[in-house]
């Protein structure tokens, strides 16, 4: 799994560097998910050192760290360069959104002053086909229905989302969203419990979703 | 499934069996109805109730169920709200279920609603937190057990809950188990999509049957050949058939007169739709009929001639 991110347009980021008045940087860059999406890795922070120095931004520090979104990986880092965090304006991060949020949560103790700033839309929990080919497949409900349909997530690859689909915007097996190119989820899910022979799954009436849990704000803690 | 209570008139013929015709009301992006009730008055004789969109193509209307209690006031005509769950999340949509009651609504379709994407209004939040089906089963639940989520509602509402189908739709299977979902949780009656293909229409009422669900069909008199070409080439998964566009442009092309013209398109409908309905309801497969050709009213005296044929 990859948290799939796609790089923020240039001068945006300028942009809120700029009203931010940061003049001097430490660059952070992910060694891993944002690696594979071409957003961040050794070749973003090359890249994005040269367009920030072009604007007259200082980078006096730039790594990589494999993982951005660990806080206690976040926060070995930062201790190691403690002296330079101390003379930057910024750290500037080419992850993901939980690699900004790692990087506050490991900070804000020692350096509640300190701003956060990313380079990067976080886009989805993807898929990979290929490098530069990524899927979104799962958006982590809470409530995993695949064991009933086959392996196909309905709630990403129905574009409503819906429990009991297809709906009347599927032709001809495609989905009305996006023109008709992509498959509608249904009807994937369709054929794949045909082929496994189990229909009966599909003419199954399913409850809508249960919002009680499975909305915001969730935690994952077992120890 | 319990014997079914009578709310309306549609629920009236529905169980009386009566071979029925329905039509459709389209608010467009105003606040006045006064031409929409008109044309609900054009309609009212001819047909027993008539359906009131609700942003079709998530292309932005007046509230459909707004637009229901004004033309049911003002015309005397009954409606059928179409209710999708596109735009307002389950609290939201319980809500309006009671609010339509208090409004004198006695119908309700059901629709998943055309993605935000594809209207006018592309940046709002689709919403779907239900779907057609899960919405069936929530105004059965609020009406047969005067309750929701096992909480009683002091006065429950007491209408009648209907969903769509599509005899198009390929593959059909999956079209017909769909409808088995919605007959499962209650459905009370189905009107199709637009259909033109008698094999096709026969096939999939006969696939249907066994769920036993009062269908009205869903056809659409074309008005002029400019709407015949339109409706051709922008619903997406209906055909128009070659011929009936040849016909409908020859009519175009060789009748100046205004009036005439109107007579030609009104006559070629009629001689279209004729064999069509007569044969489907010989064949004992339906409800009766959907008349989904918005804005043309005058169609209906002739409509309805074949129904009670």
């Amino acid at each position: 799994m990859v948290i799939i991110t796609t790089k923020k347009p240039v001068e945006e980021v300028i942009g809120t560097l700029k009203n931010n008045n940061v003049k001097k940087v430490v660059l952070v860059s992910c060694g891993v998910c944002a690696a594979l999406c071409q957003t961040g890795g050794t070749e973003g922070l090359e890249e994005w050192k040269g367009i920030l120095e072009k604007e007259g931004i200082q980078i006096v520090n730039g790594m990589v760290i494999e993982d951005v979104c660990d806080n206690r990986e976040m926060k070995k880092a930062l201790r190691k360069i403690e002296n330079e965090i101390k003379s930057v304006d910024a750290i500037c991060t080419l992850s993901c959104g939980l690699g900004v949020q790692s990087i506050v949560t490991s900070i804000t103790e020692k350096n509640p002053k300190m701003k956060v700033f990313v380079t990067n839309n976080t886009q989805f929990m993807g898929m990979t086909e290929r490098i530069g080919r990524f899927y979104m497949r799962c958006i982590g409900c809470g409530d995993c229905l695949l064991n009933e349909t086959g392996g196909i997530c309905p709630i990403t690859t129905c574009a409503k989302a819906l429990m009991n689909g297809p709906c009347g915007g599927m032709v001809d097996g495609k989905c009305e969203v996006g023109g008709y190119e992509k498959d509608c989820g249904w009807i994937l899910i369709y054929n794949r419990l045909k082929d496994i022979g189990r229909l009966d799954l599909f003419g199954k009436f399913r409850e809508a979703r249960n919002w009680k849990d499975s909305g915001h704000q969730r935690e994952v803690c077992f120890r | 499934m319990a014997e079914q209570k009578v709310f309306s008139k549609l629920g009236a013929a529905l169980k009386k069996g009566d071979f029925i015709l329905t039509g459709e009301l389209e608010p467009e992006k105003t606040c006045d109805l006064s031409h929409l009730v008109e044309e609900a008055k054009e309609m009212a004789p001819y047909v027993i109730a008539a359906n009131v969109t609700d942003s079709p193509l998530a292309i932005l209307t007046i509230n459909s169920l707004a637009t229901s209690y004004i033309v049911q006031r003002d015309s005397g005509l009954e409606c059928i709200w179409q209710l999708t769950t596109r735009d307002v999340n389950k609290l939201g949509i319980a809500g309006l279920i009671m609010g339509a009651q208090a409004l004198g609504i006695k119908n309700i379709l059901s629709l998943t609603g055309d993605h935000t994407n594809m209207g006018d209004m592309p940046e709002s939040k689709p919403v779907f937190d239900l779907d057609s089906a899960t919405l069936v089963k929530l105004v059965r639940e609020m009406v047969d057990k005067g309750s929701i989520n096992g909480k009683p509602i002091e006065c429950p509402p007491k209408l009648h809950v209907g969903a769509a189908a599509n005899a198009n739709s390929d593959p059909m299977e999956a079209e017909v188990l769909k409808i088995g979902r919605k007959a499962a949780v209650g459905v009370e009656f189905i009107q199709t999509q637009v259909v033109y293909d008698l094999d096709r229409t026969i096939q999939f009422l006969e696939a249907i049957k066994k769920y036993k669900v009062p269908v009205l069909l869903g056809i659409f008199p074309m008005k002029s050949y400019a709407i015949a070409k339109g409706f051709d080439e922008f619903v997406p998964g209906v055909s128009v058939p070659p011929e009936i566009l040849e016909k409908w442009k020859g009519i175009k092309s060789n009748i100046p007169d205004k009036k005439q013209q109107q007579d030609a398109y009104d006559q070629a409908n009629f001689d279209f739709f004729k064999p069509f309905i007569t044969e489907l309801k010989r064949k004992k497969l339906l409800a009766g009929i959907h008349c989904m050709a918005v804005h043309y009213p005058r169609i209906f005296p002739k409509l309805s001639s074949i129904i009670k044929d």
